[in-house]
């Protein structure tokens, strides 16, 4: 097989490991002296450490709807809730249970039955129209086609073999059962939605000469590609390009990556990833508010990062944002031309942190948290941790007593400020939550505490250290004068497209995807694009190395 | 659905192990405690639990405000002033009154800590880290101290140890839980979601889905129609080839992978051949009492966020994924798989520990509704509803559920008496009301680990239920050690606590 052939480029690493993806076998770590041996890329160090990564809820479910157009969610009813960390892919939490293995069948019967049972889904997937219940060249080409997207590398001949065994399901002479050659394609899909090359992506590569660093084969990055571009699996036209082997050398692997970002599941992706970032991926309101906020918010994600392509900065100075009617009388702006569109914002809001869905989340005690919005405001967009409280606090408990009708809360939460041992932590939060406090967990602007019309709010707050804000609008301010929120916004990416926190050794990594970012004018789409086009993108560190 | 004697055959899975037998009444001596051949019917050991605390913060047990009014009434917290049988029944135990003669209520434990030092090190044997939450967690299940504010179990639960004990014929262990989603956005489960564990920090995952859950039981009963019978046996034929097909593939996929890599993958492929193993044609013979669950259909949906905490603007559609209809399914499951003698052990984690479920719809349905989660019902409740009444509207919510699972197993004739003659069935809620462990000094509190109450019915093994024992500050590990010898365990000792109550076996 040849590959790779005129795309020199920068890369460095020898032609070795052929396309069809079969080879890799004698790539693994055990196998590092009798297989052949890369170059390690240049930057050798800003290789993490990663293990290979069970699908989450979300990503299986994604990937059952491209390959399979299933679109009912199976993974949502079948599987166990995801850990949240905030993101849904940590590995470190991927535990293996009895419950999942046996919850899994059961989900790839019914999703292969539903499958076979719906002529139009099922004749997207085969091919070839059957002669007979038997016609093994039609099986057999359904096989190659559909094992090759659904494991994301090609079938071997044995591999192949294997599976047409299961016609014999197909052509049983059983009075009890209507079988027919969908019969056995149906035995093939519950073979490979349950097997652990489809749920893991498995990365294995090709030693290098740095102990522990191994180069991905073709297959093993498209998939790498495509879980983090789209949260689900490469088209075909990803593993054309793993076949020929375009996806190793930067260059050419560039222009499949543009390819894909410019794909609506790259939009998908990016929308749910904030959601988890931002903690809006679940708000308590009802369905239709949530789904007005949520248009506005991908709205607002779609300009900045695909539309317009400018500074990513823009997602928090935005003059205006995208509502229809609902949204508009919600909100208690101006209704916009046409029933959908953006309107302007009053004077003290700005981008993404005066929405509906960001303001909704991190609330507390029947109320808004100033507490909380500080915790967020601070470790997601700042990426400072806030120490957890002392076993002695009672977290649970709000400040004051709520239920004081002269009691207003602003000086209920400066109680915090009030015993030294409250104030060391609380006044890293707190005051980032009060500057917040004029917008109800609605989004919705209010002057006085909920039901405690004699309490007037005064939303003065303070980003620690930086300096005074009111509102949404100078918050953003604060926050881009603190000089952290870019870097942050790389190493929230990072972690994400790591599947793990980072530890505290990872420092230059952050610092390598946060340079990029800068010098692209903090254009986030091209900050995707530099980190996945990077060339230690196709490399893995073996944990413990 | 009947099913036919003659058809009784072992279950073999692929590696010809014999899956085992349902208990037939015609195998049964003049006693009904012993097949014809001697062997024992099997006893049964389960925990269910409840995510939430017997009080309200603040609240004495007499405090309760209820529609906006305050007053003073006592008859509801968990356990009577009086001792004994013949008691007054209180609010949480007034679903379970038909059964008050089938269980006993243990109360006034407690879990040691210590009361001059928060350090993790400080922390007595079997006792509790003073962070609430996580540090109860350890000791209530293992009886192995807790060391810090996590969720986890630092030694093996009693369940997992039963497991080992009296294992049941399809399954060790049967691990469910009804609460699906944790409900925040902002967070994660973090190890609220388990209660069984089968080593320090080895959790043991639920199963979550009614249907996954019937499926998994009761999918390959044997149907009494010929028609059937060929259909099923094709399909568990088609189930082992698949299976089969990909556990071949398991040395070639190991064989390449790095080292942290194969340890996961190995236990996944582990996982596959046992399922592999344990499909087969489950005939559960003819006994009337074993018979085939309704299935459930479709799981209800899984309920939309519930962030914060009890809104004034949350509503009926947020935060909850109908539990009440799951576990009564899921109750319905646990009894029919141990008459069928599929498991001897069970765990139905009602409601996860600290859980945000909305309480609306399930208060609602009681008649006293809610406008809060389940967290906050035991610390700040709504503005109009909250202290003893209204946590103990909840609690009897959760007590329900369990009573319905001892009232099924004592109305399911077994031998010369019921199934509930070979149980122990015990109830466990997640926190005590009294001391907060936390800052060691506020009372009333629900973070706390006082003055902590369980529920055991059955009379497996000698138990003799029936009465409120003041057990004047036992561990509550006591009240499982009890149980777990009462079905089978010969020891006297989980993880760092020892002794059983012995009034429980007292007539």
């Amino acid at each position: 097989m040849v590959m790779g052939l005129g795309t020199a480029g920068c890369y460095r690493g020898s032609v070795g490991s052929d396309g069809d993806g079969t080879d890799s076998a004698t790539g693994g770590s055990d196998d590092a002296s009798d297989g052949e041996v890369e170059e390690p890329p240049q930057d050798v160090e800003l290789v993490l450490e990663s293990m290979s990564r069970r699908m989450s809820q979300a990503e299986l479910d994604n990937t059952l709807a491209d390959l399979l157009t299933d679109l009912t969610r199976p993974a949502r009813q079948f599987l166990n809730e995801d850990e949240f960390t905030p993101y849904d892919n940590d590995y470190t939490l991927q535990g293996v249970s009895r419950t999942y293995v046996e919850s899994m069948e059961m989900m790839a019967i019914d999703v292969a039955s539903r499958l076979v049972d719906d002529p139009a889904r099922r004749d997207l997937v085969v091919p070839c129209a059957p002669t007979s219940p038997g016609d093994e060249l039609c099986f057999r080409q359904f096989i190659e086609s559909f094992g090759r997207l659904a494991l994301r590398r090609p079938l071997t001949a044995e591999e192949v073999d294997a599976y047409v065994a299961l016609q014999s399901y197909a052509t049983e002479d059983n009075p009890a059962v209507d079988n027919d050659f969908y019969t056995a394609v149906k035995l093939v899909v519950q073979a490979i939605i349950q097997d652990p090359e489809f749920l893991y992506r498995l990365e294995v590569g090709t030693p290098t000469t740095e102990p522990g660093v191994f180069q991905l084969d073709d297959h093993e990055l498209a998939s790498r590609i495509s879980y983090l571009l789209w949260g689900s699996t490469p088209d075909g036209a990803l593993l054309d390009d793993a076949d020929a082997g375009r996806l190793r050398d930067p260059d050419s692997r560039l222009a499949s990556i543009e390819r894909m970002l410019a794909d609506p599941r790259a939009r998908d992706q990016l929308h749910r990833y904030h959601s988890m970032w931002l903690g809006y991926r679940g708000i308590p309101h009802e369905a239709a508010l949530v789904e007005a906020f949520d248009r506005e918010t991908s709205a607002l994600i779609d300009r900045v990062v695909f539309d317009e392509q400018s500074s990513y900065l823009e997602l928090f100075t935005a003059s205006e944002t995208y509502v229809d009617d609902f949204l508009a009388d919600h909100y208690g702006y101006d209704r916009p031309a046409g029933g959908e569109g953006w309107v302007a914002y009053g004077s003290d809001r700005a981008g993404i942190l005066s929405h509906g869905s960001v303001l909704a989340a991190f609330s507390k005690f029947t109320d808004t948290s100033p507490t909380q919005r500080g915790i967020f405001i601070s470790e997601r967009l700042q990426c400072m941790p806030i120490p957890t409280p002392p076993p002695t606090v009672n977290a649970d408990i709000p400040p004051g007593n709520p239920d004081d009708p002269t009691a207003c809360k602003e000086d209920r939460y400066l109680a915090h400020q009030e015993i030294a041992s409250c104030a060391a932590c609380h006044s890293l939060m707190d005051p980032i939550g009060m500057g917040l406090e004029n917008y109800d967990i609605g989004g919705v602007f209010r002057t006085t505490d909920e039901g405690k019309p004699d309490c007037t709010i005064s939303g003065q707050g303070e980003l620690p250290g930086v300096g005074a804000f009111s509102g949404p609008r100078e918050l953003s301010e604060r926050l881009m004068e603190s000089g952290q929120l870019e870097r942050c916004v790389a190493e929230q990416y990072l972690s994400y497209a790591s599947g793990r926190a980072l530890g505290a050794g990872e420092g230059p990594a952050i610092d390598h995807l946060f340079q990029g970012f800068a010098d692209a004018g903090y254009d986030f789409r091209q900050m995707m694009l530099l980190y996945a086009a990077d060339e230690v993108f196709g490399y893995r560190r073996e944990p413990g190395t | 659905m009947a099913f036919r004697l003659h058809r009784r055959t072992f279950l073999r899975g692929a590696g010809g192990v014999a899956i085992g037998l349902p208990v037939l009444e015609c195998m049964l001596d003049d006693h009904g405690t012993a097949y014809a051949g001697g062997t024992p019917i099997p006893s049964r050991f389960a925990i269910v639990f409840a995510g939430q605390a017997l009080g309200g913060d603040g609240y004495g047990k007499t405090e309760n405000r209820v529609a906006g009014m305050s007053f003073d009434e006592g008859g509801h917290f968990i356990a009577p002033p009086e001792t004994g049988s013949g008691y007054t029944l209180t609010t949480p135990l007034q679903p379970v009154a038909d059964l008050v003669d089938d269980f006993s209520i243990v109360s006034n434990m407690r879990i040691p800590w210590n009361a001059g030092s928060v350090d993790g090190a400080a922390v007595p044997m079997g006792g509790a880290f003073r962070d609430f939450h996580g540090g109860g967690c350890s000791p209530l299940l293992s009886g192995t101290r807790s060391t810090s504010p996590s969720f986890t179990a630092n030694g093996i639960t009693s369940d997992q140890v039963m497991a080992g004990v009296n294992p049941g014929s399809l399954y060790d262990s049967l691990v469910l839980r009804v609460q699906p989603s944790w409900y925040l956005a902002g967070s994660s489960y973090s190890g609220r979601q388990y209660i069984s564990y089968s080593g320090a920090n080895q959790p043991v995952e639920a199963q979550v889905s009614p249907q996954n859950a019937f499926n998994s039981l009761f999918g390959s009963f044997t149907p009494d129609n010929g028609e059937d019978v060929a259909r099923l046996d094709f399909e568990l034929r088609s189930r082992r080839s698949v299976l089969d097909l990909i556990n071949r593939k398991r040395d070639g996929v190991l064989g390449k992978l790095g080292a942290a890599d194969r340890i996961r993958l190995e236990q996944h492929f582990d996982e596959l051949r046992d399922l592999e193993m344990r499909i087969g044609a489950i005939d559960p013979g003819d006994l009337p009492a074993c018979s085939l669950p309704t299935d459930p259909g479709p799981d209800p949906e899984i309920g939309g966020d519930n962030a914060g905490a009890g809104s004034a603007d949350i509503g009926t559609n947020t935060g909850y994924s109908e539990e009440d209809l799951r576990a009564s399914v899921m109750v319905d499951l646990v009894h029919m798989a141990f008459i069928c003698d599929l498991v001897r052990v069970a765990t139905l984690q009602i409601t996860t520990f600290q859980s945000h479920m909305n309480v609306w719809q399930v208060s609602n349905d009681i008649g006293l509704p809610i406008r809060a989660d389940l967290h906050e019902v035991g610390h700040n409740g709504d503005a109009d509803n909250r202290g003893q009444i209204v946590v103990s509207t909840m609690l009897g919510w959760h007590v329900g559920i369990w009573g319905k699972l001892v009232r099924r197993l004592k109305e399911t004739t077994e031998g010369a008496g019921t199934a509930l003659d070979n149980c122990a069935i015990v109830f466990m809620p997640e926190a005590g009301h009294g001391l907060q462990l936390n800052d060691g000094v506020s009372l009333n509190a629900t973070h706390s680990v006082e003055e902590m109450v369980q529920l055991t019915a059955g009379r497996a093994g000698g138990l003799r239920p029936g009465r409120h024992i003041d057990t004047a500050g036992a561990h509550p590990v006591q009240n499982l050690i009890s149980a777990m010898q009462a079905t089978g365990f010969d020891g006297d000792t989980l993880g760092e606590v020892s002794g059983n109550i012995p009034e429980l076996f007292e007539a």
